[in-house]
């Protein structure tokens, strides 16, 4: 790897100033920084909504919290047809990839090719939009079957659980009267927020992603020499999809 | 004061980063990776009964999607181990964390 240590530091101890010890610039040294701090903030989300989940796995008193793939069984253009967690598989490929499209941007960028970089950014950002696209489907199809912030009408009864099993996959499928009662109060207000709060992140990186996309087109790195913000922006881009594969992984999967 | 540096020249105010491409190669690869674990996934969950083997196998895949977007995408595994440490160490106690929280979670089901 090349060293940027003009000759004067290059004997100097580590940590006595003059050189970056990490040996990258301030700006991704903070990104890094930032991106630490908001995975705790999703951990904290996360940590709650486990503690809450766990709180209702087998008790007499409280519904057994629903199983979220049974919820989520619908697929846009197929209608009332029983396709637990394939949309959202959809979805997660749609992040995957534009998180590809993304990492070539930033390698185009390496290569100091702006064009190249420009195609790459304008993938990611439709893989983005894409993305919230599903993502406000899936909310409305939620909040039309009864979801509500406040509540829950998603407690599957024992009758529900054996209508849901009786079905394949593929096949039709209505809730008839009797499956769902009230359920755990948290089940949708977790969704919702925590879906919501990585949802947010996905629209401030498509922002960032487009002002970035501009300032390449306005020749702005190619006149710095070095195409390092879109490194910044790929960062986060990232983050948001590493963050992806835990609430997919809790909230769909598990 | 010239503050003009050279290419490649690590300098506080302006700071010139190095430029180097490691080729498309690893990306692809660890997309089509990123792509093949998320199929098992969907396939173990149809079909495998929901046992805590399952869980324990849906967050080990989790984990190893999380160190290849990581290493390869946010390129931790090609800086500097100062950083990719200070990093990786506080998250090792969110993973404390969340198991201390799981098992007082469960423990509320008895109060309940």
């Amino acid at each position: 790897m090349a060293n940027h240590t003009p000759a004067a530091f290059e004997n100097q101890p580590m940590w006595a100033g003059g050189r970056s010890p990490f040996n990258v610039s301030y700006g991704k040294l903070m990104m890094w920084i930032f991106l630490l701090s908001d995975a705790f903030t999703f951990s904290s989300l996360l940590v709650q909504y486990g503690a809450q989940r766990f709180s209702n796995v087998e008790s007499a008193v409280t519904t057994v919290w629903p199983d979220p793939a049974s919820i989520f069984n619908h697929f846009p253009f197929m209608h009332g047809l029983h396709l637990p967690l394939l949309f959202v598989s959809v979805m997660t490929f749609i992040l995957i990839l534009s998180s590809v499209t993304m990492v070539l941007a930033v390698e185009a960028g390496h290569r100091n090719s702006k064009k190249e970089v420009q195609t790459y950014m304008i993938y990611t950002i439709i893989g983005g939009v894409a993305f919230l696209s599903c993502q406000a489907w899936e909310w409305y199809t939620f909040i039309h079957e009864g979801a509500r912030l406040y509540g829950n009408t998603f407690g599957i009864t024992e009758q529900g659980y054996e209508h849901l099993h009786s079905v394949s996959f593929g096949d039709h499928f209505e809730w008839a009267l009797g499956d769902r009662t009230d359920g755990p109060v948290p089940f949708a207000a977790l969704f919702f927020i925590v879906t919501g709060f990585h949802g947010f992140h996905v629209f401030s990186g498509v922002v960032i992603n487009v002002v970035v996309y501009i300032m390449t087109v306005r020749g702005v790195f190619e006149r710095r020499g070095h195409y390092e913000m879109i490194e910044k922006a790929g960062l986060y881009w990232h983050f948001v999809d590493l963050v992806w594969v835990f609430v997919f992984t809790f909230f769909y999967l598990i | 004061m010239d503050f003009h540096v050279k290419p490649g020249e690590y300098d506080a105010i302006n700071y010139i980063p190095h430029t180097e491409s490691h080729g498309t190669k690893e990306l692809w690869r660890t997309f089509w990776l990123l792509l093949g674990i998320t199929i098992l996934d969907f396939v173990i969950y149809f079909v495998m009964p929901a046992t805590g083997l399952r869980n324990f196998i849906f967050i080990f895949f989790g984990l190893v999607k999380a160190y290849y977007i990581v290493g390869a995408f946010m390129h931790l595994k090609h800086e500097k181990i100062n950083l990719a440490l200070i990093i990786l160490v506080p998250t090792i106690f969110i993973v404390g964390l969340i198991m201390g929280l799981l098992y007082e979670g469960n423990a509320l089901t008895w109060v309940k």
